[in-house]
Order: structure tokens, then sequence, then C-alpha cells
């Protein structure tokens, strides 16, 4: 049972990290790219849980947006590209990034997979994991702009908590985990800036001013 | 640490960093996971979409990006074309950032309204230039490596 403690205090330690100014990346080319709009297309699953990609799309549009940028209707844009035969996100992942957003007028595309998405029954507690990569390239060069890797680690009983901690803790007494409370807490920390994240879009009054000063 | 501080220290730094929100979002993301969870909810997925627009106006801010779109997605998906039109619309006059798609899924809209079918699920073959639809669907070659 002591083994998860490391796991739990690295996962505050990150919860923490994420609120001040950590891993400084290089931001020259997201930039010079400086775009305006974001395609955020269907999301590859490298889980078992068939249900995991679309129940975390639904999380996605919000964090963008709020970092000022206008985010494609993501299930508008989903249907669309079934129609267009890009039906498997695999397939839609592999596709060329300028030909992407040349179909929708995007900018950007982000690309997002999930890594892990899982509940590990313990004896006496359940130890839920998220995990998720993200890749936004550019629609003109189809570079690589920006890239994270977010893990969230929760063990009710072990420590860690706090308010996400009450709802997934909340959650796990019907059975089945809430991952949602966690994957939108991944977002969260993913997209803030200063931090990991994205400097303000054009929708921000921050725009192009927070990422000169940096 | 007693257990109701150490909450209590947790909110407040939850507090501490979370941000205002720009937008007015209703629960947009609770309506997208809710109509991925039971698809066959159509019409509740479309009432629920509205509520957010409908909500986002009332406190007078700006409706968040791809909700106009979103809802006139679903309801060209319940048949109604004309309606669908006019929120495609709202949404390319929102957002500039739109138009191309929006242009796009006017003309769509307005075809299968002039079309009058009743056909369910609308099949948007006229959204990709013809020149560009080959080589786009050449470049994705990893078919079936899904887990």
């Amino acid at each position: 049972m002591n083994r998860s403690l490391p796991i739990v205090a690295a996962t505050v330690a990150f919860m923490l990290a994420a609120c001040a100014t950590t891993q400084r990346k290089s931001y020259a080319k997201l930039q010079a790219a400086h775009p305006r709009s974001i395609l955020i297309v269907p999301v590859v699953n490298n889980t078992v849980d068939v249900d995991a990609p679309d129940y975390f799309l639904s999380t996605l549009p919000i964090p963008v947006a709020e970092r000022g940028y206008y985010v494609f209707p993501v299930n508008l844009v989903g249907h669309v590209m079934e129609n267009e035969g890009l039906s498997d996100a695999a397939m839609v992942h592999s596709a060329d990034a300028t030909r992407l957003c040349a179909l929708f007028g995007a900018d950007a595309v982000l690309f997002v997979t999930i890594e892990r998405w899982d509940a590990k029954y313990m004896v006496i507690t359940t130890q839920v994991t998220v995990e998720f990569s993200y890749a936004l390239k550019d629609g003109k060069t189809g570079e690589t702009l920006w890239v994270h890797h977010a893990s969230m680690v929760y063990a009710p009983g072990s420590g860690g908590g706090g308010l996400i901690g009450a709802v997934v803790n909340a959650a796990l007494t019907k059975a089945a985990p809430n991952y949602m409370p966690l994957a939108r807490q991944a977002n969260a920390n993913t997209f803030a800036y200063p931090g990991p994240g994205l400097p303000a879009g054009p929708y921000l009054p921050e725009w192009q001013k927070d990422i000169a000063a940096q | 640490m007693t257990r109701p501080t150490l909450i209590a220290a947790a909110a407040l730094l939850t507090l501490g960093c979370a941000p205002q929100t720009k937008y007015t979002w209703g629960g947009y993301d609770e309506v997208l996971y809710a109509h991925y969870k039971a698809p066959q909810d159509h019409k509740a997925f479309v009432d629920a979409l509205k509520t957010v627009i409908v909500q986002s106006e009332a406190h007078g801010n700006a409706v968040p990006p791809g909700c106009y779109a979103e809802y006139g997605y679903a309801l060209l998906e319940e048949g109604q074309s004309a309606d669908a039109v006019v929120f495609f619309g709202k949404e390319r006059d929102k957002w500039p950032e739109s138009r191309a798609l929006m242009d796009k899924m006017v003309t769509y809209a307005q075809g299968k309204s002039n079309a009058h079918t009743v056909s369910q699920k609308p099949v948007p073959q006229d959204i990709v230039p013809s020149s560009g639809a080959q080589p786009l669907r050449a470049a994705t070659a990893s078919e079936g490596k899904t887990p």
C-alpha cells in the first residue's frame, strides 16, 4: 500500500507546480505562427476503455477557448471527418496537419492521445490514473508548435484529495470511477500559462504581450 | 494537520490559481459528454445546446466559439435545414475564423433544404474540394492499427 505514496506525492507536487511557472519550453515557433484558431480533432485511444476518447474530447474545447483561441465545434468536426472517410482517429492523426487545417480553414490543429485511463482496484483503495499527450501543429507548415504530456493519479484515502479527490471519491462509491474531474484537471494544468500551456490567443487582452514578456 | 484544515487549504489553493472564465459556458462540456454517452437522446442534445446559447446571450456575453455551429449542426441532423443555416450564419458572423467552414456548411444545408430530402444523416460530400479529397486519404495509410 505504501508503494502508492510516492506517486501521490508526485501528483500533489505536479499539481502545485502547475500553479507556478515551470518547465521552460521554447515558444519561438508558436510565437512565429501566432494561430488564431485551433482545430481539435478526434482523440486517439491507447487504452482499453472504448468510451474514453469521446468523453475526453468533450473536456477539450473549453480550456483551449478560454486561452483566447477560436475552437472549431468538435462534434460537427468529428461528423464531417467521418463523412470524409476519416472515421478512425488514428487515421486523422497520421494525416498531414496542413491538409486537415485546409479542410476546415484552421490555423493550427491539436492532436491529443489518451495514454492511460484506468482504475486499479486494490485491497482498500482504488487508484485512478489518467495520462495524455498533446501536440499542436501548424496549419501552414505542419511543424510542431507545442507539446505537452500530463498525468494525474488519484487514490482516495492515501492522503491526496482536495476538491477533485472529493468528487472522484464520491463517484467511486457507485462502483465505477468518474474520470472526468481528473481529466479536466489535467487539461487545466496543461493549458495554463505561464506554465506549460498555451500563451494567450487573439481573444485575450494579453495576446502577443505575455509571450513577448517571457 | 486535521482533515478539514487540509481540505480548506486545498480549496484555497485551487481558488488561488483558478482563473475566472472568459465565457459563460453553461455546462457546454457536460452537454457534449451527455451526447457522447447517450447519442440516441438527440432531442435532449439539441435542447441542451439551445440552453447554452440562451444562457450565454442572457448574460450579455459572447456565445462561446463553436456553440452556434454545434447547435446548427444538431438542427441539421433533426432535418431543420433552414434553422441550421441561420445558426451557421451566426457562428460565421461572430467568429471570422469559422468563415471557410461555415460557408461550406451553409451551402450544404441549403442544398439539403432545396432537395427536400428526409434523410436522417447528412452526408456533406461537398465539404472538400474534389482536388483535395484524394491526397488526404492517400496520406492516411494507418487503417486498422487501433488497439
